[in-house]
């Protein structure tokens, strides 16, 4: 379960004043659900993420995922909460100079994990992905939607309980768009959580879930129809 | 598979980045040189001072006229034991009269010179506290006229000695400062180099540690190699200068010692400085 509780999330500004993001915002995603988070760019979706994945802390509040609880947890935990999560991002962040295998192979290796149970699970995963039959490709020799599929791959591979998604599809052409939302919903099909941040109400619409949009720097529930 | 994941990376690393590699190995060879040559010239200048402080390190002490060749020599073991003593040696006035004629060209008459005890000092004792209670000691001895040295200048030799040992460790100490500055900020440009790495791996869930460990795995390896180019250097240099002086620097554990510090030193400079240059970078690479 992801539970926010009256957060309050505040950047500081270069002229020293501070940008509030989330005021008092407080909502609930059970596991197994698919959300979608939407408003338009610099509303906050991707802050709200970091502060699933501990990249930002609230600076009043509580935010809670799975067992870990930003109140009580200490900077060396956090590799231990991101274990928990897949993280998807709309520029893919592939290792330019690892194969596809590799870079799916990656948070295998920096959890300890190392011989063939690592080349069977990076296997899995990319054929989940659709991708089984390029491990030894370089990203720069895959398109947009492929380095995706592979950004995928490295995320599910570790057999996270959710899946955070950041403007999955910002750079993908319409048609490459949906395979990859597609296959997103696959997997949240096969018991994934997932949370969508997107601008693209399009898909919001073709594919409708539970909706969440930022306004006024609270969360509140909308109706897709609506977008 | 062979090699444990960080070493294996840490080896890759090198290889993928081959020029931030090479920019980081050549500031640490400079650096182990520089520190090398700055041993060398430490070490030697010890010898420099052993010798001004053996030869500073003498005391004469002169007898009374009538005292009889038997109880000079006894005079001389007795003040053998002393503590400092390296040995005493008695001159006797034949002997007295060869050192003088050789020193100044002239013969002196017989009976005209004192007999003496010569005592060659360790050269730990040849500073004026030490040399001053001996020469007491020994002028309450019976048969002793008068002790000698020059406290003078031992004190001013002595004082200059300390200031050029302290000076050369003072420049030593700077010169590994300047080094791991030096080491340390080339790390840090290779290192940002890799911030995307960095970032995939926080985000994947590796602790801070992991992520050190393969860097520090490359920086070892770099200083590693710049040791060994240093000592390679160092031992050009040595070979260089005794072809234009033979007879200078022939102490064989003086001139193996700056390259073996070089070698290990590499490793800790290569460890140590990527230790420094990652501390709080990894803690700030944001994940977007």
């Amino acid at each position: 379960m992801i539970e926010l509780r009256n957060v309050s999330l505040a950047y500081p500004l270069p002229d020293d004043s501070m940008r509030s993001v989330l005021d008092g915002a407080s909502v609930t995603v059970r596991k197994g659900e698919h959300v979608y988070l939407v408003g338009p760019s610099g509303s906050g979706k991707s802050s709200l993420l970091r502060l699933l994945y501990a990249d930002a802390r609230p600076s009043r509040g509580l935010v809670q995922v799975g067992e870990f609880r930003s109140d009580t947890l200490k900077d060396d935990e956090i590799p231990f909460l991101r274990r928990t999560l897949g993280i998807v991002f709309q520029d893919f962040q592939l290792l330019p100079d690892r194969s596809v295998m590799e870079n799916v192979a990656f948070p295998l290796y920096v959890t300890g994990k190392s011989g063939a149970g690592v080349k069977r699970a990076v296997m899995a995963a990319l054929v989940r992905v659709g991708l089984g039959h390029k491990p030894q490709r370089f990203p720069h020799e895959l398109s947009g939607g492929e380095q995706q599929r592979v950004a995928i791959a490295r995320a599910i591979v570790a057999d996270p309980w959710i899946l955070l998604a950041d403007e999955p599809t910002g750079n993908l052409d319409p048609a490459v768009a949906d395979e990859i939302v597609g296959l997103l919903l696959t997997l949240h099909r096969q018991g994934m959580t997932l949370v969508v941040a997107t601008h693209d109400y399009r898909t919001v619409q073709k594919h409708p879930a539970r909706t969440l949009a930022l306004y006024r720097n609270k969360i509140v529930e909308i109706d897709p129809k609506t977008l | 598979m062979a090699l444990p994941y960080v070493v294996r990376e840490g080896l890759a690393n090198v290889r993928r980045a081959p020029f931030a590699a090479f920019a980081s190995t050549s500031a640490m060879v400079v650096s182990l040189v520089l520190i090398g040559v700055f041993v060398f010239l430490s070490l030697y200048l010890r010898t420099v001072s052993d010798y001004v402080g053996n030869r500073l390190g003498e005391v004469e002490v002169y007898l009374d006229p009538g005292l009889d060749s038997l109880s000079a020599r006894a005079l001389a073991a007795r003040s053998a034991t002393l503590p400092g003593v390296v040995n005493a040696r008695f001159i006797s006035e034949a002997e007295a009269r060869a050192e003088f004629q050789q020193e100044f060209g002239e013969s002196v008459e017989e009976g005209v010179l004192p007999t003496s005890i010569r005592l060659r000092l360790n050269p730990e004792y040849a500073n004026p506290d030490s040399l001053q209670r001996l020469a007491s000691r020994l002028q309450g001895y019976r048969g002793v006229d008068e002790v000698e040295y020059d406290e003078d200048f031992v004190g001013k030799v002595q004082r200059n000695l300390r200031l050029l040992n302290t000076a050369g460790l003072g420049i030593v100490l700077l010169v590994v400062s300047a080094a791991l500055f030096l080491v340390a900020n080339t790390i840090r440009l290779t290192v940002y180099a890799r911030r995307l790495l960095i970032r995939t791996m926080k985000l994947v869930g590796a602790t801070d540690r992991f992520i050190r460990r393969p860097f520090l795995v490359e920086g070892m390896v770099q200083g590693g190699i710049a040791g060994v180019v240093a000592a390679l250097v160092l031992g050009a240099l040595l070979a260089g200068v005794q072809t234009w002086s033979p007879t200078l620097f022939t102490n064989r554990l003086y001139n193996m010692l700056p390259l073996a510090i070089a070698l290990v030193l590499g490793l800790f400079l290569g460890w140590i400085g990527t230790y420094i240059a990652l501390r709080r970078f990894i803690r700030n690479v944001a994940l977007h």
